[in-house]
């Protein structure tokens, strides 16, 4: 009886160790650069501009690009937008910020080959 | 108006097992927030810690307050927990005697208020989470080593907030007929009952937080568990209607409470729900922003702690001496009494106007994001990959902002009123030929802070988190 229970801890425990050291996905290695207009950020129209770039510096052309704003503080709507590619590697896209404060900008990116990735940018303070 | 004897609600509420029923489900909300606070997603619009803490619980608290009473006391998960752990360990000791009073209340109400702005708590799922669980644990502990509900009565913060508020309320679990008491001899109703046969094993539990029916005025420390309607032999406890706010023009003896104007403690508590619901709505608005660099530049300082320091005791010290004490010296020339005496007596009077304020922000919160905790249970289960709840509809917020906004003047409308006739009461009681004199100057303190709040409430919002040079 003991015995059938110590094999039955060592399989779990070899399962356990399988599950751990299974591969998981690596995300894209893939470097997003920001900038915001107008600065400080008001409330109403806001720009946001964004390049993306792989490991070795080429612009990443052909995503999709969304943004999602939220605020900071539980109980608001999310506000999302399409960001456009205006040049190769570089996207642009307006989000209309209703109220002043702290907003967190979630941007999903669709690269051209399917493989998806999130960042976040923090616009603080606007007014 | 009895509400136990009402068809359908009456009957469950008298069901023995009525408060476990209420307390079950949010005992597994609460569970659930705490994993998803501290394993779900960390922005706090998407995470069901900070969605139903901050914009769910505190709105609901508030509305059932005003227009039922502490039914949130009543299904307090942390208490199920702890009647849990006292199957297995029975505690022994008495909380101790000189701090049966509400100091300690107080201190972590400040406490709650300073860490809340100062950690942004509303903004952080992970420390919500942490709040929440270290709540439970403390009333564990606390009603572990003590008897009785000393947490609820002695410490808890939520509790105070609800039992200040509850005074306010239209309902109040009160004996139905005194005559009945007279002849009672058992006392059942705050002794409880105990097994003839062994006496240590109790039956029905008595009041916890020292309340004898018969003597109890008001809702002050009443949790509405109803154990008395329980203990009660005669079905003589019910939760009857009354006049909102009507214990708080009467100055009698109060069983497990004593006499208000006599309770410092209490009327302090009263003067921090009056003014720390100033503070927290002002700490909302975008002119606090202004005030606080301003004072940053003005000390030289980079940290947020002393500058939000700084305003805590200007809003919650100095704001109150200056106002109350010309309110006192004003009304000492009319009534031959100790200026605290009279400060202490009619603190108790701006509790109506305190209830209004917190009223109005809370439910602003709550009303225009009523559905948002919908796209956040949508999401929370998509993340287990359970997807019969469809995609999370996002754009589902709540009420028009312009629609509560209006509500938000009304319930502080409504609360200077309350707190006008309160101190006219008093005011008569005290000078009942000229009671005008004593009035006025009460009055004027409410009016005040009355501007205060609606000037306040009329300002742009602003969500920070960042305070200095965000």
């Amino acid at each position: 009886m003991i015995a059938r229970k110590q094999s039955l801890l060592f399989v779990l425990f070899v399962m356990l160790l399988a599950f751990a050291c299974q591969k998981t996905a690596k995300p894209p290695d893939i470097t997003l650069q920001y900038e915001i207009v107008p600065q400080p950020p008001r409330v109403g129209t806001v720009i946001i501009n964004l390049k993306l770039t792989d490991r070795n510096g080429t612009p990443v052309s052909g995503a999709r690009v969304d943004l999602e704003g939220n605020m900071s503080h539980a109980g608001m709507s999310p506000v999302n937008r399409e960001a456009k590619e205006i040049e190769t590697g570089k996207y642009s896209g307006t989000l209309q910020l209703p109220m002043a404060g702290d907003w967190i900008v979630l941007v999903h990116i669709t690269l051209s080959d399917g493989q998806k990735l999130q960042r976040q940018i923090e616009v603080s303070g606007v007014r | 108006m009895d509400l136990l004897r009402t068809p359908l609600v009456g009957r469950l509420l008298r069901w023995r097992h009525a408060r476990t029923l209420f307390q079950i489900p949010l005992l597994l909300l609460s569970v659930l927030m705490i994993l998803h606070g501290f394993f779900g997603p960390s922005l706090a619009p998407k995470n069901l810690a900070t969605t139903l803490s901050w914009v769910h619980f505190r709105g609901a608290l508030v509305l059932v307050l005003l227009v039922a009473g502490n039914f949130f006391c009543l299904a307090c998960p942390f208490v199920l927990v702890r009647d849990f752990a006292r199957r297995f360990f029975r505690p022994v000791r008495n909380f101790p005697r000189y701090l049966r009073n509400k100091w300690i209340s107080v201190s972590l109400l400040i406490a709650g208020l300073f860490v809340y702005e100062l950690f942004d708590l509303w903004s952080s799922p992970w420390w919500t989470a942490l709040l929440i669980g270290s709540y439970f644990l403390a009333a564990l502990i606390v009603d572990s080593v003590f008897k009785h509900a000393s947490f609820c009565k002695f410490v808890c913060p939520i509790g105070q907030f609800n039992f200040l508020a509850s005074t306010i309320s239209p309902l109040e679990v009160k004996v139905r007929d005194h005559a009945v008491c007279t002849s009672c001899h058992t006392k059942d109703c705050i002794k409880g009952r105990r097994d003839p046969v062994s006496p240590l094993v109790v039956i029905q539990r008595g009041c916890e937080l020292a309340l004898f029916q018969p003597r109890k005025v008001g809702n002050i420390d009443c949790t509405f568990c109803l154990d008395c309607v329980q203990a009660c032999p005669h079905d003589n406890v019910g939760i009857l209607a009354r006049v909102p706010a009507s214990e708080l023009t009467t100055d009698v003896m109060r069983s497990g409470v004593g006499i208000f104007s006599r309770r410092k403690d209490l009327a302090t508590l009263s003067l921090l729900f009056v003014f720390g619901a100033l503070l927290n709505a002002f700490a909302m608005v975008s002119p606090v922003y202004a005030v606080e660099s301003w004072l940053a530049k003005l000390l030289n300082i980079t940290h947020e702690a002393p500058v939000l320091g700084v305003l805590f005791v200007f809003v919650l010290v100095i704001e109150p001496v200056v106002l109350l004490a010309i309110a006192v010296w004003l009304t000492r020339r009319s009534i031959d009494k100790s200026p605290m005496s009279l400060l202490v007596r009619y603190s108790y009077s701006l509790v109506p106007l305190g209830f209004g304020i917190w009223l109005a922000h809370y439910s602003f919160h709550f009303l225009t994001g009523l559905y948002t905790f919908i796209p956040v249970m949508q999401s929370a289960a998509a993340e287990l990959g359970w997807q019969f709840f469809g995609t999370p509809l996002w754009r589902l917020t709540g009420l028009p902002v312009s629609t509560v906004q209006a509500l938000e003047f009304g319930f502080i409308f409504l609360g200077l009123l309350g707190s006008l006739l309160v101190s006219f009461r008093l005011a008569e009681a005290d000078a009942p030929i000229r009671p005008m004199r004593v009035f006025l100057p009460w009055a004027g303190v409410a009016t005040i802070l009355f501007a205060a709040a609606i000037w306040l409430l009329s300002q742009p919002m602003e969500m920070r988190g960042t305070m200095l040079g965000g």
